[in-house]
């Protein structure tokens, strides 16, 4: 019988060995993965060599295809075959249609306000579809890296709204990567511009993707990314090029807008060919049927002003909100495929008055930055010894409706992150005792043109005259830009907490049913897999306690509490071997409650430690 | 709430004038050692401590970077609770603000860009002309009635600020 190895306590059995994690670009044309090898970050190819995976999903009875073989299949099996699914991410059947696209999907409702797209594998989520594309880049990246992954930076344009973000988490989650952090595009892309080059100053990044658009001002100071403001478009990128290419085709062709789904996705193809063309040449030819033509970059240029016009009034837009004059940018930075256009070169560069930087990949630019941060938050130290730090802010002002529905902000957009807001609201009849809590993000007054978050009711006032009850809403906005809100009237402490759960989200009841299907896809015994977790979740705890112990257990802890502290780990170690969930999750509870005092004391020092390190004739002028 | 003065959370004396540049330094400092990117692989325990104290510190930042914030957090801290929209006796100043505002809409209706700039450079100037005040006005215990006034003229003129960027966005349309 082999021996089993045993470390000594404090140390990890492997004490050099990095911890994997990764960074993913979850684009709405192309997604990609990069990890930090060697000290460089950089994207993992596939078995063929290839770095880009096309964000296309196609679904057949027994099996799911994607990336290339999908995009190539979409025209041949429209319905099948979901192509920019992130457009439809967090969003509503209404919102998708207002974009005033034609989608070849059979819609079908599902629990919640969510659109399902009926596929031959039944009705599929964007949240699934987005999973399926995960998946894959999870599976690369392990087969790559060789091993498991600690968790991954999963990349959301700046401009999401919280129903956006949370879709894209709970995507993650299904397929089954440990999110440590959904990180902003264009900050992802300053840091992989800044470290690259040193960089110190304010820097604009323009980031025009397939289908978004977002422009983010930063300041850069030693390590420390702090986004100043950020703006832009969730509904403009390449994909609107196409589309307006096509509808130019249409319209020369003299063809009913009215064109079935296959169709429809062959004149895409047809218009995003010639776009890509017109980037090196000066005309492009067409034929759609029996119709052909030719388009010049001058027409072209002229389809897409009113969409260059509105990314530049977004700049504009950002700047003022900066605080800053346009000729206080140092650098701009371009990000994104559909920067390879000319003419997105010239309107930026005149605007801006400087030549935008173009030297990382624009396509890969925002994974490699993604892999960086991933690195750091798996919490590997970097070689070169510079921790970063990136401070981001909420993008939408988020607040509440109130009375004649008018929206009070509670948060205004470009707050720094996280941040948590108290607003105090009152009844407006006597013996009201309960009161609708309509949470919503946007920047107009009337509701109606705001986006509706959640609803939520706190019930149980003690019922006084109009007016008298005071009921504080608490907002509080994560590092991930994810809204929490709670309320909680003052004088009898009744309370009401959600997490929100966003009107266009998915129902708590559906993510479970997706994860049991995935499960059971994917072979997997359940509670095998729920122990495992739990497993992993102790040890996490166990080591962190650890090492607090090592670092400070003498200085901030007397003997009983220590001793109370050891007794308890000792427990859990010994449980952990076994498969006793219950127990485990039991003791794991015990241990955090045990050690909640001892984690609140280290923070406090680390905060005085910090101070300290300041010279003392800094303190006063 | 017992949470910390927002200046002891910097390690500084309550006081109106303050460097700006030392405070981002020592913001930047302390947010690298509770930002939530800290503990992103730390138990949820950790975590939430981390976003608390993230929270609170980007709550005293803000509120001590911006003058009128600061001045109105310095009147609290030194007395009774400020009502956030008062009526203020003080004519003198009445006056003023409706010639600032009837500028403002001429200079909307003529969609006078230039017009604009200028009109934000004197505004600046207003504005760095009233904090002086204040400072001097706040290191007189006496004068807390017209440290309070001052207050209000600088939440004045930051709304106005607040105008004149929504009117630039008007006249880009």
């Amino acid at each position: 019988m082999a021996l089993l190895q045993i470390a000594e306590p404090g140390q990890s059995p492997q004490p050099h060995q990095r911890r994997l994690a990764v960074g993913i670009d979850l684009g709405t044309t192309n997604s990609l993965v990069a990890a930090l090898r060697s000290g460089l970050s950089e994207p993992i190819a596939d078995a063929a060599g290839q770095v880009i995976l096309p964000s296309a999903v196609r679904y057949h009875a027994d099996h799911v295809e994607v990336g290339e073989a999908a995009r190539l299949a979409a025209s041949a099996d429209p319905l099948n075959t979901v192509l920019s699914v992130k457009r439809l991410m967090g969003r509503g059947l209404a919102d998708v249609k207002q974009l005033g696209e034609q989608l070849p999907y059979r819609f079908v409702d599902g629990e919640s306000h969510m659109p399902f797209i009926d596929t031959v594998q039944g009705p599929k989520s964007p949240v699934e579809v987005s999973a399926d594309i995960l998946k894959v880049l999870r599976l690369r990246a392990e087969a790559a890296l060789g091993g498991e992954l600690v968790g991954a930076v999963i990349t959301v344009p700046a401009y999401f709204d919280d129903s956006q973000r949370q879709a894209t988490k709970d995507a993650a989650r299904l397929a089954g990567l440990n999110v440590l952090r959904l990180l902003n595009e264009p900050t992802a892309a300053a840091v992989a511009y800044g470290l690259d080059q040193h960089a110190e100053g304010v820097v604009a990044i323009y980031d025009l993707g397939g289908g978004t658009f977002d422009i983010s001002i930063l300041r850069l100071t030693g390590g420390v990314f702090e986004v100043m403001a950020t703006g832009g478009d969730s509904a403009l990128g390449g994909d609107d090029f196409d589309h307006a290419i096509a509808g130019w085709i249409i319209e020369q062709a003299g063809l009913s807008a009215d064109l079935d789904p296959g169709e429809q996705r062959s004149l895409l193809q047809a218009a995003c060919v010639a776009k890509e063309t017109l980037t090196s040449c000066a005309t492009a030819q067409l034929s759609h049927g029996a119709w052909q033509g030719q388009l010049s970059r001058e027409q072209f240029e002229a389809l897409i002003e009113p969409m260059l016009a509105r990314s530049l009034k977004a700049c504009r837009r950002a700047v003022r909100d900066a605080g800053i004059e346009l000729e206080e940018v140092q650098a701009v930075v371009m990000v994104g495929g559909s920067t390879r256009v000319p003419r997105v070169r010239q309107v930026v560069a005149e605007m801006f008055a400087r030549e935008p930087l173009t030297d990382i990949d624009p396509d890969q630019v925002v994974a490699i930055g993604a892999a960086i941060q991933a690195d750091a938050l798996a919490g590997n130290k970097r070689a070169d010894g510079d921790e970063l730090l990136l401070l981001d802010v909420i993008p939408l002002s988020l607040g509440l409706e109130t009375m004649g529905g008018l929206m009070e902000k509670v948060i205004p957009r470009n707050t720094t992150i996280p941040v948590a807001r108290a607003q105090d609201f009152t009844t407006y009849k006597d013996g009201q005792t309960a009161m609708m809590i309509h949470v919503l993000q946007g920047e107009r007054e009337l509701i109606s043109d705001c986006r509706s978050l959640a609803r939520f009711e706190l019930r149980g006032i003690p019922p006084m005259v109009a007016g008298a009850a005071k009921i504080r809403v608490t907002f509080q906005v994560d590092a991930d830009g994810l809204l929490g809100v709670a309320a909680r009237e003052l004088a009898s402490g009744v309370e009401a907490s959600i997490q929100v759960k966003p009107s266009y989200g998915l129902t708590d009841g559906e993510i479970a049913r997706m994860l049991q299907d995935s499960f059971k896809n994917a072979g997997d015994d359940k509670v095998a897999r729920v122990l495992r977790e739990l497993q992993v979740d102790a040890q996490r705890l166990i080591e962190a306690v650890e090492a607090a112990l090592q670092a400070d257990g003498e200085r901030l802890l007397d003997a009983d509490e220590r001793l109370a502290i050891d007794a308890q780990m000792q427990q859990l170690r010994e449980l952990m071997v076994g498969n006793d969930g219950l127990a485990i999750e039991q003791q794991t509870k015990r241990l955090t409650q045990l050690t909640d005092a001892f984690a609140a004391r280290r923070l406090d020092a680390t905060v005085k430690a910090a101070l300290a390190g300041r010279s003392l004739n800094e303190i006063e002028e | 709430m017992g949470s910390p003065c927002h200046f002891a959370l910097f390690d500084l004396q309550p006081s109106f004038r303050l460097d700006l540049e030392q405070l981002a330094v020592r913001y930047r400092d302390l947010a690298r050692t509770v930002h939530p990117d800290r503990f992103a692989d730390a138990p949820d325990r950790e975590q939430r401590l981390a976003l608390e104290h993230s929270a609170s510190l980007n709550e005293a930042y803000s509120t001590l970077k911006s003058a009128p914030k600061r001045a109105r957090y310095l009147l609290a801290l030194s007395g009774p609770e400020l009502p956030l929209e008062v009526t203020v006796q003080d004519p003198d100043f009445l006056l003023q603000q409706m010639h600032w505002r009837e500028e403002l809409e001429d200079l909307q209706d003529s969609a006078d860009l230039a017009g604009v700039a200028t009109f934000k450079c004197r505004l600046k100037i207003a504005q760095d002309e009233l904090h002086e005040s204040f400072a001097v006005c706040w290191d007189d215990s006496l004068r807390r009635a017209e440290a309070e006034r001052l207050m209000r003229r600088m939440q004045f003129l930051d709304k106005l600020s607040h105008e004149v960027r929504q009117l630039e966005e008007r006249l880009d349309d």
